[in-house]
C-alpha cells in the first residue's frame, strides 16, 4: 500500500478527518475519565467488612417507660432480652452493641500509645464477648472478653481492649500487640490490648475504616438498648418477623427500629451505584454516537468517491485494496485522534481534579481506552468500506 | 424572511427523513443527558430562598483546642456550631433584625389516638424568629411568639404530614399532643406546599428533608433535652445536663438576619469584641477567628452535591459537543449535495448572507426539535432518578425535576448545539461561487 497518495487524498478531505480526529479525542478524554470515576467508586464497594453481612440484623429499642431510668433495671432487661433473642429459632448469636456496620460512621476517639509517634484516631465500641461470634470475626491472637472485664460502675472506664489487626500493624508493625497499652489523648484511661481480631472494616468519614477498639462495657442505658443479631443462613426473614414481638414481650414500653445490615450496606452505596450506572450509560451512549459518526462520515466519503473507486478498480485495484484504503484512512485519523485524546484525557483529569474529583488518571486506563476506541473505529469503518468494495469497475466508464 | 427560512428548512428536512431522524436523535440524546445532570446539580445548588438568602448569615467562632485546629490538618478550620453559652451571649446583641439558635433532638411523641403506638421523632428546637427568617408558610395558625420563647411555653409547630398523622388533618391549632413527659399545644400547621428539597437551614448532615415538629429552644434546659445532631468537643465535660450546657461542647447552629452591609459590619465588630472579651477570661485561646457567612457562601462551603454529579455535569456538556461534532459531518454532506441548487439561487440574486442564514435556520430547527425531545426525555430520566434516590435512602428529595431556569438552560443548550453543528456547513455552502456551478450543469 502506498502511504503517500493516501495522505494526499486525506488532505483533500481535511474537514471530514478533522471532525473524526476531534470527536475521537473528546471521546477518549471522556471515556477514560468516566471509567476512572467508576473504578474509584467500585473500589469502595468491593471492600469486605470481614463480617457475616448477609446474616446480620441490628435492632435498636428506645424506651418511654419511667422504669427505664434505673440502670440496674436496664442491666437486667438486657440479660433477659439476649436470652429471649438467643431462644428464637434461626438466631445463631446476639450481642449488645451500638456498632451498626456499613452506616458510614459510628463512634471514634483520639488515642496515644507507646511505640507510636503522636496521636491516632480509631473507632471505639463498648460491647461484650458475644460480639465477635455475632459479627463472624476470628480472634487471631490473645483472648476474648470475660464478664469481669466489664467495670461494675457504669461511669468507670474499661481496662482492656480488643483491636483490629490493621490497627495493631499501623501502631507497632510486626511486634506483638498483646500487652501494649492504649491511652486517651490526654494520657488517661489506659487500656491493655488482650486480643486481636482478623478482619474489620467499617467505612467512616475519616480514613479509619480498618481501625477499631472494642472495649468491654455497657452498650445500653436509660436511653435505650441496641443489639446486633446473627441469623442462620436463610433464616433472616423468619427472624425479622419475630424480633419485635420477642422484645415487646420482655418489656412493652419501647419502640423498635430494625436495620438489616445488607440493606444498610446497599443504602450506603446507593449514590455510588447511581453514579456508576449514570457513567456507564454515558460511556455507552458516547461510544455508540462516535461509532455512528464514523459510519456516517465514511459512508459519505464513499458515496462522494464512487467514481474514483470505480476508476481505481478499472485500473486493476482489487476489492481488498479498496477495503484497505478506507481502513487505513480511518486508522490514521483514529490514531491521530487518540494521540490528541491522550492530551485531552489528562487535561480533563486535571480540570476535574482541581474542581470535583480526587483521583488521578492511571496510564493503564488511558491505554485501555485507546485500545477500545481503536477497535471501535476499525469496526465502524468496516460496513461503509465494504460498500465501497462493491463499486463495480464499470462505474469508471459511466458518465454521471 | 425568518418564517420563509423555517418553511424551507422544514421542507428540506422532510426530503431526507432518515438523515433528519438521525440528526434530531443525536441532538435529543445530547440534550437529554446534559440537561439531566445539570438539573440534578442545580437542585442542590440553587438559591433555596431567592430574595431572602442574602440577608441570612451563619455565625461560627473558633473556641477550639489551643493546641490543635478543629480539623487538625487545616489550621484555618473552625467548628461549624456554637457552644450553648456563646449562643446565649450572641442572642444579647441588639443588631440582628432576627436571630435563632437551633438543634435537633429525637423525642417520643404519644399520638392522641390510643390506636397509634408512640413513635420517636426528630424535633427541631428553635426560637420564634425561625419561621419568619426562613419564610415558612402556614396553613393554620402561625409560629409561636416571643412571649412563648421567653416563658418558655409548651407549644409546637407541625407540618402538614404530621398534622395528618396526629390529628387526621384539619385545623389542629390549639389541640394538644404529648411529647416526652409533657403536653404540647399546637400553635401552627405548616402549609403542605412547603417542601424544600433539603433543610436549607441546617447543612451539617447533607441533603436531609426538614423536620416535621418544631419546639421552643428555651425548653432545652427545662426538659433537659440533649441534641441528637452532631456535638463536637475537645475538652472533657462533666456528667450533668448543666455541665454539658456550660461546656466547650459545640452543638448549636446559629443564624442571624442582617438587612444590609452596614448592619453586617456592625455585627461583625460586635461579635469580634465579644470574642476579645472572652479571651481576657481565658477562653478562645486560638487566633481570633470569627466567620459570619451568607447562606449562599454556606451552601458553597458545605456543598453536598456529590462529586460524581459535579463531574458528570461537566462531562455531559462535552458529550453534547461530541454529538454536535457528529452532526457537522452529516450536515456538511447534506448541504454540499445541494450545491447546484444553491448556485442557481446565488446566480438569481440571493446574497451570501441570505444563503448562510437560511442554512443556519435549518440547523436551529433541528436543534429546537431535538432539544424539545431531549428535554422531555430528561424529565422522564429525572423522575426515575428521583425514585431511585428515594428508594435508596428513604428520604424523598422533592424538586428533582426541571424548573423554569433549567428549561431555559436546556433551550439555550439546544440552540448552541444546533449552531455548533451548523455554522461551518452553512459557511461552506454560502461561499459557493455561482458561475462555476452553472457552467457544470
Amino acid at each position: 500500500m502506498h502511504i503517500g497518495p493516501l495522505i494526499r487524498a486525506m488532505g483533500r478531505n481535511r474537514t471530514r478527518f478533522a471532525l473524526i480526529i476531534l470527536e475521537i479525542a473528546l471521546t477518549l478524554a471522556i471515556v477514560t475519565n468516566c471509567l476512572n470515576i467508576i473504578l474509584d467508586e467500585r473500589k469502595g464497594m468491593l471492600k469486605r467488612s470481614g463480617f457475616d453481612d448477609d446474616n446480620l440484623v441490628y435492632v435498636a429499642a428506645a424506651p418511654f417507660g419511667t422504669e427505664w431510668k434505673d440502670q440496674s433495671f436496664v442491666d437486667n432487661i438486657v440479660k433477659v432480652d439476649l436470652r429471649a433473642l438467643h431462644a428464637l429459632p434461626g438466631v445463631k448469636n446476639a450481642a449488645a452493641t451500638y456498632f451498626l456496620p456499613w452506616q458510614g460512621g459510628g463512634s471514634s476517639g483520639t488515642y496515644r500509645t507507646d511505640g507510636f509517634n503522636g496521636l491516632f484516631q480509631a473507632q471505639i465500641y463498648p460491647t461484650t464477648s458475644q460480639i465477635f461470634d455475632t459479627l463472624g470475626v476470628q480472634i487471631v491472637a490473645g483472648r476474648n472478653f470475660v464478664p469481669t472485664d466489664t467495670p461494675a460502675n457504669p461511669n468507670d472506664s474499661s481496662k482492656v481492649t480488643i483491636i483490629s489487626s490493621a490497627l495493631a500493624k499501623k501502631l507497632w508493625g510486626n511486634a506483638n500487640p498483646l500487652g501494649k497499652v492504649i491511652a486517651s489523648r490526654e494520657g488517661t484511661n489506659p487500656r491493655t490490648v488482650i486480643g486481636v481480631i482478623g478482619e474489620f472494616y467499617n467505612p467512616y468519614s475519616w480514613p479509619i475504616g480498618d481501625f477499631v477498639l472494642f472495649t468491654p462495657g455497657r452498650a445500653w442505658g436509660p436511653t435505650g438498648t441496641s443489639y446486633l443479631i446473627r441469623t442462620e443462613p436463610g433464616a433472616m426473614k423468619a427472624v425479622l418477623a419475630e424480633i419485635e414481638d420477642c422484645l415487646i414481650k420482655v418489656n412493652p414500653n419501647r419502640v423498635m427500629r430494625t436495620n438489616v445490615i445488607s440493606e444498610v450496606k446497599s443504602t450506603f452505596f446507593s449514590t455510588s451505584r447511581i453514579a456508576i450506572s449514570g457513567m456507564l450509560g454515558l460511556i455507552i451512549a458516547l461510544i455508540v454516537v462516535t461509532a455512528l459518526g464514523i459510519v456516517g462520515v465514511t459512508a459519505m466519503s464513499v458515496a462522494e468517491r464512487t467514481k474514483q473507486i470505480g476508476t481505481r478498480r478499472a485500473l486493476g485495484a482489487t476489492r481488498g485494496d479498496i477495503l484497505r484504503h478506507f481502513l487505513a484512512e480511518n486508522w490514521i485519523a483514529t490514531t491521530a485522534g487518540l494521540l490528541l485524546g491522550v492530551a485531552g484525557a489528562y487535561g480533563l483529569n486535571l480540570f476535574l481534579l482541581s474542581r470535583v474529583s480526587d483521583v488521578k488518571l492511571p496510564w493503564q486506563l488511558v491505554v485501555a481506552g485507546m485500545l477500545l476506541l481503536w477497535i471501535n473505529g476499525l469496526l465502524s469503518t468496516i460496513p461503509p468500506a465494504l460498500r465501497a468494495t462493491m463499486v463495480p469497475p464499470s462505474t469508471a466508464t459511466r458518465s454521471v | 424572511m425568518f418564517g420563509y427560512y423555517v418553511q424551507t428548512a422544514l421542507r428540506s428536512l422532510r426530503r431526507t427523513p432518515v438523515l433528519t431522524a438521525v440528526l434530531i436523535a443525536a441532538i435529543a440524546l445530547g440534550i437529554c443527558i446534559s440537561t439531566t445532570f445539570i438539573a440534578l446539580r442545580h437542585v442542590f445548588e440553587k438559591d433555596p430562598l431567592p430574595g431572602k438568602s442574602q440577608s441570612l448569615f451563619f455565625v461560627r467562632l473558633d473556641n477550639w483546642d489551643p493546641a490543635r485546629a478543629y480539623v487538625a490538618e487545616d489550621p484555618k478550620s473552625l467548628p461549624p456550631q456554637l457552644t450553648y453559652k456563646d449562643m446565649r451571649a450572641l442572642m444579647r446583641s441588639p443588631i440582628p433584625g432576627r436571630q435563632t439558635g437551633m438543634f435537633i433532638s429525637r423525642m417520643f411523641v404519644f399520638p392522641p389516638s390510643a390506636k397509634v403506638r408512640p413513635f420517636r421523632q426528630t424535633i427541631r428546637l428553635a426560637f420564634s424568629d425561625f419561621f419568619p427568617m426562613f419564610n415558612i408558610p402556614f396553613q393554620y395558625g402561625s409560629g409561636w411568639d416571643k412571649a412563648a420563647d421567653a416563658k418558655p411555653e409548651q407549644v409546637i409547630v407541625i407540618d402538614a404530614a404530621m398534622n395528618q398523622k396526629l390529628f387526621g388533618g384539619g385545623n389542629s391549632v390549639g389541640k394538644t399532643v404529648r411529647i416526652a413527659d409533657r403536653n404540647f399545644k399546637v400553635a401552627g400547621v405548616i402549609a403542605p406546599e412547603w417542601q424544600p428539597s433539603y433543610r436549607y437551614y441546617d447543612l451539617a448532615q447533607g441533603p436531609v428533608p426538614p423536620e416535621s415538629i418544631f419546639m421552643p429552644f428555651n425548653l432545652t434546659p427545662v426538659m433537659q433535652i440533649r441534641t441528637s445532631g452532631n456535638s463536637d468537643g475537645w475538652k472533657d465535660f462533666g456528667n450533668t445536663p448543666e455541665d454539658f450546657l456550660n461546656s466547650e461542647q459545640t452543638w448549636i447552629q446559629f443564624w442571624v438576619e442582617l438587612p444590609d452591609g452596614a448592619k453586617l459590619r456592625a455585627y461583625r465588630d460586635w461579635v469580634t469584641n465579644y470574642v476579645r472579651d472572652q479571651k481576657t477570661h481565658g477562653r478562645f485561646q486560638r487566633p481570633l477567628h470569627v466567620e459570619i457567612n451568607s447562606m449562599q457562601d454556606m451552601l458553597e462551603q458545605f456543598g453536598f452535591v456529590p462529586k460524581t454529579v459535579k463531574a458528570m455535569s461537566f462531562v455531559s456538556l462535552l458529550f453534547l459537543i461530541v454529538c454536535s461534532l457528529n452532526l457537522v459531518g452529516l450536515l456538511l454532506g447534506k448541504f454540499l449535495a445541494r450545491v447546484p441548487e444553491v448556485s442557481v439561487r446565488r446566480a438569481l440574486g440571493a446574497s451570501k448572507v441570505q444563503v448562510f442564514w437560511q442554512h443556519v435556520v435549518e440547523c436551529e430547527v433541528i436543534g429546537v426539535i431535538g432539544g424539545a425531545i431531549g428535554m422531555l426525555l430528561s424529565v422522564a430520566m429525572l423522575s426515575v432518578i428521583a425514585k431511585v434516590l428515594q428508594q435508596a435512602n428513604g428520604n424523598s428529595i422533592s424538586g428533582v425535576s426541571l424548573d423554569l431556569e433549567m428549561v431555559g438552560v436546556s433551550i439555550f443548550l439546544s440552540l448552541v448545539a444546533g449552531l455548533m453543528a451548523g455554522i461551518y456547513p452553512a459557511w461552506r455552502i454560502c461561499s459557493v461561487a455561482p458561475a462555476m456551478q452553472l457552467k457544470l450543469q
